[in-house]
Parts: C-alpha cells; structure tokens; sequence
C-alpha cells in the first residue's frame, strides 16, 4: 500500500479550501476566528499563514454584516466560503440568507449568480445545550434556493467542499462538531479517512450506501450515519442484514437511491439528529411512500431529536441522542424480530 | 531498527497531560519521514506529530488515551 494519509474531516475542509484559493483569486474566506486561530472547529488552519490577511477575514461578532457582504462580493464575481461558527447562530442573519443569497439569482431573473460556500457547524453529545448544539437542517432544507450538504468522512469532506466553491449557487456546508477530529468534541475515528492530495468533487446530489444490505435500509446523514453503521454491525451479529445510506446532500436529495435501497429491503429506518416532526426525517420517509409504498413489509420508522429544546444536563441529552441502540431496537421491531424477554 | 515516536517534552508549556484525538495512518501503515501522522489535544489546543522515519507504523496508545510528555505513542520500522 502506498503511503497512507488520512486526514480529520476539519483537515480536509481546509486543503480544499486551500486548493481552491490557489486555483482561483476570487476565492476568500470571511468569519469569526477563521484566521489566526484556524477556526474553532479547525477548518482553516493553514490558510491565513498562506494566504494573508486579504483573502482570509477575521469578522466582527455582526454575522448580518459579514453574510450580507459576501452574498454582494459573490454577486459582484467573487468565491466567498463564509463560516456561520454555530449554525445556532442563524436567527441573526437568517434575512441575509434565505432572502438575499438563496433568492438573487431568482429575483434578478438570473441576471445574478451567487456564487458562495456558507460553511456551519452542528450538532451536540457534549453538553453545550439548547444554543449551540442543534442539527437545523431542515430548516435550511425546507428553503428553496440553496444546495445543502453534511459530510460524514473526511475523503466526502473535501469533494464536497471542492464541488461547493466551484458550484455557481449557494452551498450550505453543515460540519457536524463530532466528526471534526477536534477532541473537546469527542472523535469519530470512521470520519478520519485517507483523503487524496489531488483536488477532486464529490458531486453534490448524490447519496452513498457505505455499506450494503437485504433487510432494512437505514438512511441519514453526517454523525447519523456513524450510528447506522454501528448499528449495523450490531444487527448482523443478530441476523438481520442492514444497509446504510449516507445522503451526503439534502438539496438535491437522491430520492432515487433512497427508493432503489427500500425497493430491495422493504423496510426503512430515518436516523436524524435534527428535530423530529416538519424536517428531514418526514420528508425522506414521504419521498418513498408517495411513490413505492407497495414496496414497504412495514411502516417506516424515524429515530430523530425530540421535539424539545437541547439540555444542558448530560444524562437527558444523551437520553434524547439518536445512538446505535434505538436503530437496532427499531430494526428489530420492522423485521419483527423484538428482543426476548 | 524501530524508531520510538515520543510526544516531545517541548511542544507544550507545563506538564498537563494531553488526549491523542486522531491517528492520522492506520496500525501497519507505511509511512514516510516528516508525514503528519497524529493529532494530540491540550487543554482545547491541537498539536501535531510527526512521523520520526519512514517504514511501517506500530501503534501502542489508541485514539482518545491520554497521554504526557515523553510518552512513547508508537514505534516505526
């Protein structure tokens, strides 16, 4: 085997960037404590050393101010990639992106592009509560007018990143904070994966299925993912053959590859740490019912983030999770093979 | 030969210990001198290690122990 080199999802974000800002002098990056300090989630260590102060910002606490300039820096030709530090954050900035960079292109009857990265962290497990642990991202999804995508490796990471600058629309980049490699956060060790040096995409719109099987169809995204193929181990060792899908993009969402893994399982699991009624986990389980209910052998379950603000306390956080154990309970239960007493 | 990776006594201030947060090449990896090969994290900053030598790794702290200055982490041969 040649020389291995894995990188942390944080790494890859940041070589991505970093290829791309060589590539192409509109690219800059904007953001609270994305400069000298690399980012509090480590995404872009490396760049203001190579860059300089120009094209690598360090903002103001005014997530308005800077969001609202790189949609008109991105309208004017520029590549800005954006960080909204927690995507928690949103509720201060939420006009400069759902009206000002989801809807230009439209309103201008395309005579603008928008074309900027907003990169946002999520998801919680270690106690920072209700403000900086949610996932939001159907609250994005639900918006027309942007793509959006979470990575669960690091090899997806930078593809993805790489397909998001070079995209002409808005991208919505969510990093969940556990699969970062930072290790305050706790470590994911299935996101650190080996990663090519050359730039390359992972195209946005299309799920993988990292790991295959007959019985029951687990689909999800980012840390979900994680907990799916957990799961899945698990429930081979009971007999029951498991296969995941990583959505790796909300919008566009690969409706068909969800429908081609039910249509061979017949049985379907949503794993979302987002809230669980009006998102993410709705929408997958309609994308299959509205059109191949005759292949369901049950009713789809979701084991998504109750529908209470986030506690602090770490034994109820916990307690609402999404973990490997609810999967294989739910698993169980659509294969019909419950746990004995 | 083995060459001991060792968690250099300078590349902190003080004596807290620390938590290796990634290994950055699998156990039996081959791997080239200078290489990136494992991040440690100290009181939330990150710090990396590099590979010693260049041959194949053997790990002997996992992910996510801690570790103290002078701790042999891995060895590579």
């Amino acid at each position: 085997m040649d020389n291995e080199r894995k990188l942390t999802i944080a790494r890859a974000m940041a070589e991505a960037t970093a290829q791309e800002m060589r590539n192409d002098p509109r690219v800059f990056v904007m953001g609270e404590d994305i400069g000298e300090l690399g980012g509090v989630f480590g995404n872009t260590r490396g760049l203001l050393e190579e860059f300089g102060k120009t094209r690598v910002r360090d903002t103001p606490i005014s997530e308005t101010g800077f969001i609202g300039a790189a949609v008109g820096a991105a309208q004017d030709g520029m590549r800005p990639v954006v960080e909204l530090m927690f995507v928690d954050f949103f509720g201060v900035c939420f006009d400069a992106i759902y009206n000002l960079m989801a809807k230009n292109t439209y309103f201008s009857g395309g005579n603008f592009n928008v074309p900027m990265v907003l990169m946002t962290s999520t998801g919680g497990g270690y106690s920072d509560a209700g403000q900086h642990s949610q996932c939001l991202y159907g609250s994005f999804a639900h918006l027309p007018g942007m793509k959006v995508v979470s990575p669960s490796n690091a090899y997806d990471a930078k593809g993805l990143m790489t397909a998001a600058i070079r995209d002409p629309n808005p991208v919505i980049y969510m990093y969940h904070k556990g699969l970062q490699g930072m290790g305050w956060l706790g470590t994911e060790a299935g996101a650190i994966t080996h990663v090519p040096e050359e730039a390359y995409e992972v195209e946005i719109g299309k799920a993988a299925i990292p790991r295959e099987g007959s019985d029951v169809t687990i689909v999800s995204i980012a840390q979900g993912v994680h907990h799916g193929l957990k799961a899945a181990k698990t429930l081979e060792e009971q007999g029951i053959s498991a296969e995941v899908v990583d959505l790796r993009s909300l919008v566009p969402l690969d409706r068909e590859t969800i429908r081609a893994s039910v249509a061979k399982t017949g049985r379907l699991i949503v794993v979302d740490e987002d809230y669980h009624s009006f998102g993410v986990s709705g929408e997958i389980i309609a994308t299959v019912t509205e059109t191949n209910m005759a292949d369901l052998k049950a009713p789809p379950k979701r084991i998504a983030y109750p529908d209470v603000p986030i506690p602090f306390a770490r034994v109820m956080e916990q307690h609402c999770l999404p973990n490997a154990d609810k999967i294989v309970a739910a698993a169980r239960e659509v294969c019909k093979a419950p746990v004995s007493a | 030969m083995a060459t001991n990776i060792t968690i250099p006594s300078d590349l902190w201030e003080g004596g807290e210990e620390s938590v290796i947060t990634a290994w950055l090449a699998s156990d039996g990896a081959k791997i080239a001198e200078g290489a990136l090969i494992a991040e440690i994290m100290t009181a939330k900053v990150q710090h990396e290690i590099t590979a010693p030598a260049t041959g194949t790794l053997s790990i002997a702290k996992a992910q996510d122990e801690v570790v103290a200055k002078g701790d042999v982490i891995g060895s590579i041969s």
